[in-house]
């Protein structure tokens, strides 16, 4: 049987998910046996880039026309689209100025050239395309990535974590942050994967993976409210990787 | 029950001794919380802890644990590293020794769990007295006491310690130490009393939970369980941090390029939105609010059914851990309270 045919691509964003599957170094050589890799833009200069492919990894949002098109083709080309990192599966980073007037956005970035420029505001890739695995993290976790092979190859979808940080960072004994310290930290509605890093380091999490499927945002900004956190602060902080993650 | 007494002066050498019997762990200070650990050194112990961040239980029932690994032409091999590994743990309160006993019920009653059983067996416990603090209500809970399920019991009457042998392997390590432990003298009997009388008058909460699970039954449409609905984050802390929740969930991390992998357990939480989700797509309890409503039935009203009694202790983690202040106590209070229908 021939080996099943991936490509790597990178839309908007700031290509640290593609540069963690490069750093996947000890495990590199087992990937190139199993899949064969024919369209990888930030790995290598010879690419096949209409062939068709049986998983497509996508990095970063829709920010562009161009972009969606990119995306288009691809899904196209794919049997399976796996959107990879934060921006590809919630908007990430660059969608936090959604509901913003772009023109005077670009204006103030790009002066008069900006008026021409294609851009638009950050769509995740899910908005765009049907997407069929997210893999969540800015940037995705090594192991993340490892096990979406690994299930994918078996036929399966990889299990992830849905519960949120919190529940990582008391499996740990971690003091807690928010409650002892009254810091703002997002771990009770950002998705867990992360094993609590920033916690583990007694730093609030910042909720770069995104809010779990069933976050209750407004309740936490109630309690940030309660400590003496500025709302609009707090709102800010909570959609800053996902739109989604703030209350409405 | 054989009781003796340790003077305090001797409870240095006594902890020393212990350790021919295995690896000593108790709680030490961790920025003002305290965490059961492995000593690196005697003094880092806190007898004088008011709780652990996570109970005893996760010496038990790890957070996370490979089962066993499975290889195409192997079949299963149950992962059995660690399983006999001698600790010892010192220190542990009444509530916390209840709630072990609480799970020998569910993991070494009708369905026997070979990985509990082995840890249970394998790791000794060395019960500390404790006076009560704002979040305590094990007494309301029947748990500020335990008869069994330690190997030593300490009570601290100020100048000695009684100690109470509990199994085989107590009298063991009273024995290994020589002479130090001594005969109580009936003047000491009177010691044992008003500490006795001390700790129950300590008490700053109390719930009555006698007819409880009726009560509970009776609400059940309470428009409490909304209220707490909105409230909850689904967090999960006060899960993990529960000495007697025990759900888990079981998956299969298949390695790279093979059939072969790994069968892991990990914490779970009836909190979590796929508690109760199955194949089909159902959800028992897709509405935070029923699964929050869950959490209060299963320990106040199902266990007592199917056990006899609340599988709660009333150790006071969940309300110190949840970050938007559901205070177990605060609910049953709620509960119990008599309010005017009309005014509702
Ligand atoms: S520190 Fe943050 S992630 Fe950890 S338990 Fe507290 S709120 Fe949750
Ligand atoms: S703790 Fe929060 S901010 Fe830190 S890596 Fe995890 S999800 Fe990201
Ligand atoms: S329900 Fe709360 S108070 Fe009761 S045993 Fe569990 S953590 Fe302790
Ligand atoms: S700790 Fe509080 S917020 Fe978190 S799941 Fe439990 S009740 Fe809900």
């Amino acid at each position: 049987m021939s080996k099943p045919t991936v490509g790597i691509f990178g839309l908007t964003g700031c290509a640290g998910d593609q540069l963690v599957i490069l750093n996947c170094e000890d495990r590199l050589l087992d990937l190139v046996a199993l899949v064969d890799i024919r369209d990888f833009l930030m790995a290598s200069s010879d690419n096949q880039t209409e062939c068709a492919l049986d998983i497509a990894l996508v990095e970063g949002a829709v920010l562009t026309k161009k972009d969606a098109d990119a995306l288009r083709a691809i899904r196209k080309r794919a049997k399976l689209l796996v959107a990879l990192g934060s921006c590809a599966v919630w908007g990430g980073i660059p969608a936090m100025d959604r509901g913003m007037d772009r023109g005077p956005m670009l204006e103030e970035v790009y002066g008069d050239a900006g008026a021409g420029y294609d851009s638009q505001a950050a769509q995740a890739l899910h908005e765009v395309v049907t997407v069929d695995l997210n893999i969540t993290g800015c940037p995705i976790e090594k192991e993340h990535f490892i096990s979406a092979i690994a299930s994918l190859l078996n036929g399966d979808a990889p299990l992830y974590p849905k519960y949120p940080v919190c529940t990582e960072c008391r499996m740990r004994e971690n003091n807690c942050l928010l409650i002892e310290r009254g810091l703002p930290c997002c771990g009770p509605i950002t998705v867990a994967g992360c094993n609590a890093r920033c916690p583990e380091l007694r730093v609030p999490c910042i909720g770069c993976r995104g809010p779990i499927g069933d976050a209750n945002p407004a309740s936490l900004l109630a309690v940030m409210e309660e400590k003496g956190y500025n709302r609009e602060e707090i709102v800010n902080r909570l959609r800053m990787f996902a739109p989604q993650g703030a209350p409405q | 029950m054989k009781i003796l007494k340790l003077p305090k002066e001797k409870l240095d050498l006594f902890a020393s001794v212990v350790q021919q019997f295995g690896e000593l762990h108790a709680p030490v200070e961790q920025d003002g919380k305290y965490v059961f650990k492995r000593l690196t050194r005697w003094s880092d112990a806190r007898l004088e802890y008011d709780r652990t961040i996570l109970p005893p239980k996760k010496y038990f029932l790890p957070p996370q644990e490979s089962i066993f690994r499975y290889r195409p032409g192997e079949g299963f091999v149950p992962v059995t590293d660690g399983l006999d590994q001698r600790i010892i743990l010192f220190g542990v309160h009444a509530c916390d020794v209840y709630a072990m006993n609480i799970l020998d019920r569910v993991f070494a009653g009708k369905y026997r769990d070979p990985y509990y059983q082995a840890r249970r067996k394998n790791i000794a416990i060395i019960g500390i007295d404790c006076l009560p603090d704002k979040n305590c209500f094990c007494r309301s809970m029947r748990a500020d006491f335990v008869d069994h399920g330690f190997d030593l019991f300490f009570y601290d009457t100020g100048d000695y310690y009684q100690a109470l042998v509990g199994t085989a392997l107590g009298d063991d390590m009273v024995q290994a130490t020589g002479s130090v432990f001594e005969p109580m003298d009936a003047a000491e009997i009177d010691d044992y009393k008003r500490r006795s009388l001390n700790k129950r008058r300590a008490f700053q909460l109390d719930v009555e939970i006698r007819d409880l699970p009726e009560i509970f039954e009776m609400e059940y449409e309470s428009e409490l369980w909304d209220e707490l609905g909105d409230k909850c984050l689904s967090c999960g802390s006060c899960s993990m941090v529960c000495p007697t929740c025990y759900c888990y969930d079981v998956s299969d991390d298949v390695e790279l390029g093979s059939r072969a992998g790994d069968r892991t357990r990990s914490w779970d939480s009836c909190l979590f939105y796929d508690h109760a989700l199955v194949g089909s797509g159902e959800n028992f309890r897709g509405p935070r609010a029923s699964r929050i409503k869950f959490r209060f039935y299963h320990k106040q009203r199902g266990f007592v059914a199917e056990y006899g009694r609340p599988s709660c202790v009333g150790c006071g983690r969940c309300s110190n851990a949840c970050p938007v202040g559901i205070d177990v106590v605060q609910v049953i209070d709620r509960l119990r309270r008599v309010e005017d229908v009309a005014s509702r």
